[in-house]
């Protein structure tokens, strides 16, 4: 088990945060982007009729 | 090969294939963060910051591993003119900036406790800052050119040439460091690290793999709407 | 053949007419290696230490500054496009001007280099390998620097993409330029034929690249 309290824990907390922020950032954006191009692309298949 | 040639046909497979890719990357995660955090001995003389090594390693493997798959999938370009394999090149770069970040920043934040300084210009950390050059490079022509066959002609080219730049760049970054001697050089666990790291390591990286895996498809997907979006403009125009 | 010798000499007859290029890099260079010595300070052996350095680095930057003249002139005019229906092939065209851009740029300035070494407390025994190296690996560094020219060709902010793409590739041409000035006599002919290889792959892979990406901006 990790020792929380060791020396230079911060740094191990800080690379964790910082692989999972950036990583779910990621993740996020790439959702958001496919979402919003599919509303798009519906969006103006819609005024096309 | 063929039956991802046709844009829809695809977009089929990877939906078919995506819940089933989610899954097995959360599970990897879980596993391996398990293993990273809980199970994982401290090492003999980092102490606790060797378990850094289970968010850098995978990050620098995929920051390669995306790269290589640029590589191929712009050659595949060239020489099989695959409809959909610019679209691959393009949305899995800035997948790889990210990862190569990440492995900069991670590195920098092992190499402070280890070598007392931020950054030190070692053979991998130097070679993987090149690396981040390349993929800044590569989505800056995307985003310079903006007729798009013709981006996609020079991105190609850009990811070959970068591509074999790598191991020159390896080698020649190797060499220099060898003749510079910096003070502490760091050996990753030795030639053979304990069962105990490895394993986490490995499904770590696996899990880093599969998330590339899931994001690339999806980026793919949200290009090919797109591209329907702008031809279906394009022929609304023309009317 | 008779094609490409007149064009390399009408693009050296060009830049020395111009001067543009030419002397912009000339000036660029002369420049920074005298600001370089008023930013770090006197100290002779802070200076000799990084002597080779700094004319290496300098020397990078001023290719590369001129870069985007190998082929936009050209470009521009149309003269770009004859040259590409000729009967001599574009990786020949592009070898030619590349060619031309090192005779008139890349090479006199690594030919300076060594005396504005002295400028900067260059170690005596340093000065012989550093030109030949210099010599060589410029070479290298011309031709790579018409892949970036050919690949960012009348681009907005194309200089500052020019770096961006052409930096990594300079990175094994400088270590192994650098490793010839260290002082260790053994290091010298490894490095010299290092450099010699860089410049012979880039001879044949540069045409191949530059040719295909102006190909792409010609159509």
């Amino acid at each position: 088990m990790m020792d929380w309290s060791a020396n230079h824990s911060g740094f191990v907390i800080a690379s964790y945060a910082m692989s999972i922020i950036f990583l779910a950032g990621l993740i996020v954006y790439t959702f958001n982007r496919d979402a919003r191009a599919r509303k798009r692309l519906t969006q103006f298949e819609k005024t096309k009729k | 090969m063929q039956q991802f040639a046709n844009p829809t046909q695809f977009l089929s497979l990877a939906n078919k294939a995506l819940p089933t890719i989610w899954a097995v990357t959360t599970i990897l995660f879980a596993l391996g963060l398990y293993g990273a955090l809980v199970t994982a001995p401290p090492d003999y003389q980092q102490g606790e910051t060797v378990r850094i090594m289970f968010v850098h390693v995978p990050a620098a493997w995929l920051a390669m591993l995306v790269y290589t798959v640029m590589a191929l999938a712009s050659a595949v370009a060239i020489i099989f003119r695959h409809p959909l394999a610019d679209v691959a090149a393009k949305t899995a770069a800035p997948i790889g900036a990210v990862f190569c970040f990440l492995a900069l920043a991670t590195g920098s934040l092992w190499g402070k406790p280890m070598w007392g300084a931020w950054w030190v210009w070692d053979a991998r950390l130097t070679s993987m800052f090149v690396l981040f050059l390349l993929y800044v490079g590569y989505i800056a022509i995307w985003q310079a050119i903006e007729e798009p066959t013709r981006a996609a002609t020079i991105a190609r080219i850009v990811a070959l040439v970068g591509v074999v730049n790598i191991p020159i760049i390896k080698f020649s970054v190797d060499w220099w460091n060898s003749l510079h001697q910096p003070a502490s050089v760091f050996k990753m666990g030795g030639p053979s690290i304990a069962f105990p790291m490895l394993w986490p390591l490995l499904v770590m990286g696996l899990a880093y793999t599969f998330l590339f895996l899931a994001l690339h498809l999806i980026s793919i997907r949200s290009e090919i709407t797109a591209r329907k979006l702008r031809n279906l403009q394009i022929a609304r125009g023309e009317n | 053949m008779r094609l490409l010798w007149a064009l390399l000499r009408r693009d050296l007859i060009l830049a020395a007419r111009q001067g543009g290029g030419v002397g912009t890099a000339l000036g660029f260079f002369l420049t920074v290696l005298v600001l370089l010595p008023i930013g770090i300070g006197p100290d002779q052996v802070t200076l000799q230490r990084l002597a080779p350095g700094m004319l290496w680095i300098t020397l990078l930057l001023s290719v590369l500054l001129s870069a985007d003249r190998i082929f936009q002139q050209d470009f521009e005019d149309g003269s770009l496009e004859v040259m590409a229906m000729a009967p001599a092939s574009l990786e020949l065209v592009v070898l030619t001007k590349a060619f031309a851009h090192w005779l008139s740029t890349s090479l006199p300035l690594s030919l300076a280099a060594p005396f504005l070494g002295i400028l900067l407390n260059l170690r005596t025994e340093t000065i012989w390998p550093l030109a030949l190296s210099m010599v060589l690996g410029s070479l290298a560094l011309s031709l790579l620097a018409s892949i970036g020219a050919s690949l960012t060709l009348n681009l907005r902010r194309g200089g500052l993409l020019i770096s961006i793409l052409v930096l990594p590739l300079y990175v094994p041409v400088l270590v192994f330029g650098m490793s010839a000035t260290t002082g260790n006599p053994e290091m010298i002919m490894p490095s010299l034929l290092i450099l010699s290889a860089m410049a012979l792959a880039s001879l044949v892979l540069a045409p191949i690249a530059a040719a295909a990406a102006l190909r792409a901006y010609l159509k």
